[in-house]
């Protein structure tokens, strides 16, 4: 469903930080990027939801071009990003984040707000509290239910684990094997390459802005090459 | 014991009138990241406007404080597009001093048009009502209930309206609000109207009084940024709580000080809290 083909990317007039990427997404599938640091992963996953400009390549969406779209454009094409920091309104409510999430298309919000809520009921508990007093854990939670809250077609999450204890990356990684499980492709870059592999359908590896392998998530965690660059044995 | 206690009721009736342009300036401040010293000018040209309809209209003073909102919007808006915004990638530091020369131009136009002279509005007199040895005007309940039906608007609107959520989540975070469909700089004209336009009735409430001229707003200008200090500048309802503070403050003060020390107090409480606790009392960051 998702095809983007030769990203070229970068920040200002650096050099490419992308040379060249290429990732595609199948229906029902979860897709981890992993690589070494600087490989570009981030912005791989920016690139493709239109937050950094695209010197080359392109991005398809269930066929049609969203190249030229910008970062709202592709929203309501369906892709949603989660970033990594800084990915909820803290001086807001969890009630108050999942409204305002639906700030694009607010007809039927209340339903989807009772969805995310069933769907994580630890965030129902804490509709009244301020997004900030939230959990690393529950922080995350909220939001990808923000991101549910505008109907997507794929889910682009950034780095979801990064900071969490490991018994709250766990809980996290078993939340995204659910919401896959009900019918929402993922694509996810984690530095928390071995965990997110495992659960993964497929992987790529990146290094230095360019594709250097892809297989099956498990085949690519146990191929010793893999393991010994990027997972530390 | 009297007079404390008329001086601090002077001083609370005073600090909902100063609260209302203090909600301006912070919301802007909230949203656009910088200190608009414009809110003063953006009071006097309400003023203005309301006086204009009133004494020449005969319109009360509910129809001309909404004259006064709207025409304190257009012209905040209208500054804001034309010089204000261009220089935002200067830093908010060029954007204040700006604000500083559109408050000067404002007054010096107001001042072609109207002159110089005190101007009062044309209102019912009425016999001050006692009550347990204090002394209410009419007039002043009447701006007091206004200033309070507008602080609770003001609430409401940024707790359940649509736009006032996405001005709260653009004030907290630009670039999420930017990922769920808001647009961070229609937003943030939004917010400049609001704030203007408050502006403006507060410049009306504050006349209604006394009698206005083109220096009105510049006068109360310390009164309202030492009001925002004070309670935190970003923070709606500190920006309350410091106004009415300074204008019990102010109140308190000229019963030991000559009145010409009244602003004093701004200036001591700004000096204060910008060395003993920049954030304010309710600030939540420190800026």
């Amino acid at each position: 469903m998702l095809k983007a083909e030769g990203l070229v990317a970068g920040y200002g007039a650096a050099e490419e930080i992308l040379k060249g990427a290429s990732i595609d997404v199948e229906a029902g599938e979860i897709v981890t990027i992993i690589g070494p640091n600087g490989a570009g992963k981030s912005t791989l996953l920016k690139a493709i939801a239109g937050l950094v400009p695209l010197k080359g390549g392109s991005v398809r969406m269930n066929g049609a071009d969203l190249t030229r779209q910008d970062a709202l454009g592709r929203s309501k094409a369906g892709l949603a990003f989660v970033m990594q920091e800084k990915n909820v309104f803290g001086a807001m409510s969890v009630a108050e984040n999942l409204d305002i999430a639906s700030f694009g298309n607010p007809s039927g919000m209340a339903a989807r707000r009772e969805a995310v809520y069933a769907r994580y009921p630890v965030l129902a508990d804490k509709r009244k509290a301020l997004a900030r007093t939230l959990s690393g854990g529950q922080r995350q939670l909220l939001a990808m239910g923000m991101s549910l809250m505008t109907e997507p077609k794929l889910l682009l999450l950034d780095e979801p684990t990064a900071g969490l204890s490991p018994k709250a990356a766990e809980e996290l990684f078993m939340a995204i094997i659910e919401l896959n499980r009900s019918g929402l492709p993922v694509l996810m870059v984690e530095q928390h390459a071995l965990e997110a592999l495992e659960i993964s359908t497929r992987g790529y590896v990146i290094v230095t802005g360019r594709n250097a392998a892809t297989g099956g998530g498990r085949e690519l965690a146990a191929d010793p090459e893999v393991r010994r660059l990027f997972l530390g044995g | 014991m009297t007079i404390v206690a008329q001086a601090i009721l002077n001083g609370i009736m005073t600090g909902m009138l100063i609260a209302i342009p203090a909600l301006g300036l912070t919301a802007i401040f909230a949203v656009l990241r910088y200190v608009n010293f414009a809110i003063g000018a953006y009071a006097t040209v309400g003023a203005f406007a309301a006086w204009y309809v009133n004494t020449r209209f005969g319109l009360g003073v509910f129809p001309s404080a909404l004259v006064a909102f709207v025409a304190g919007g257009a012209v905040g808006l209208i500054a804001e597009q034309t010089a204000l915004a261009r220089l935002r990638p200067s830093g908010a530091l060029a954007v204040a001093i700006a604000s500083i020369a559109v408050n000067l131009i404002l007054e010096n136009v107001i001042r072609f048009i109207f002159g110089n002279d005190l101007q009062g509005f044309d209102l019912p007199i009425a016999r001050d009502w006692r009550f347990a040895g204090l002394r209410f005007g009419p007039q002043q309940l009447q701006t007091a209930a206004i200033a309070i039906a507008i602080m609770a608007a003001v609430f409401l609107f940024l707790r359940f309206a649509r736009f006032g959520k996405a001005m709260r989540a653009v004030a907290d975070n630009p670039d999420l609000g930017r990922l769920f469909g808001m647009d961070p700089a229609r937003i943030a004209m939004i917010t400049v109207v609001l704030g203007a336009g408050l502006a403006g009735v507060g410049g009306v409430l504050l006349g209604l009084d006394t009698a206005i001229d083109p220096m009105t707003g510049s006068r109360l200008l310390l009164s309202i940024f030492a009001a925002a200090v004070l309670g935190g500048l970003g923070s709606i309802p500190g920006a309350v709580l410091g106004a009415v503070m300074i204008g019990i403050g102010e109140e308190l003060a000229v019963l030991v000080l000559p009145a010409t020390y009244r602003s004093a107090v701004g200036f001591a409480t700004i000096l204060l809290i910008l060395s003993l606790r920049p954030a304010g009392i309710l600030g939540e960051r420190n800026t």
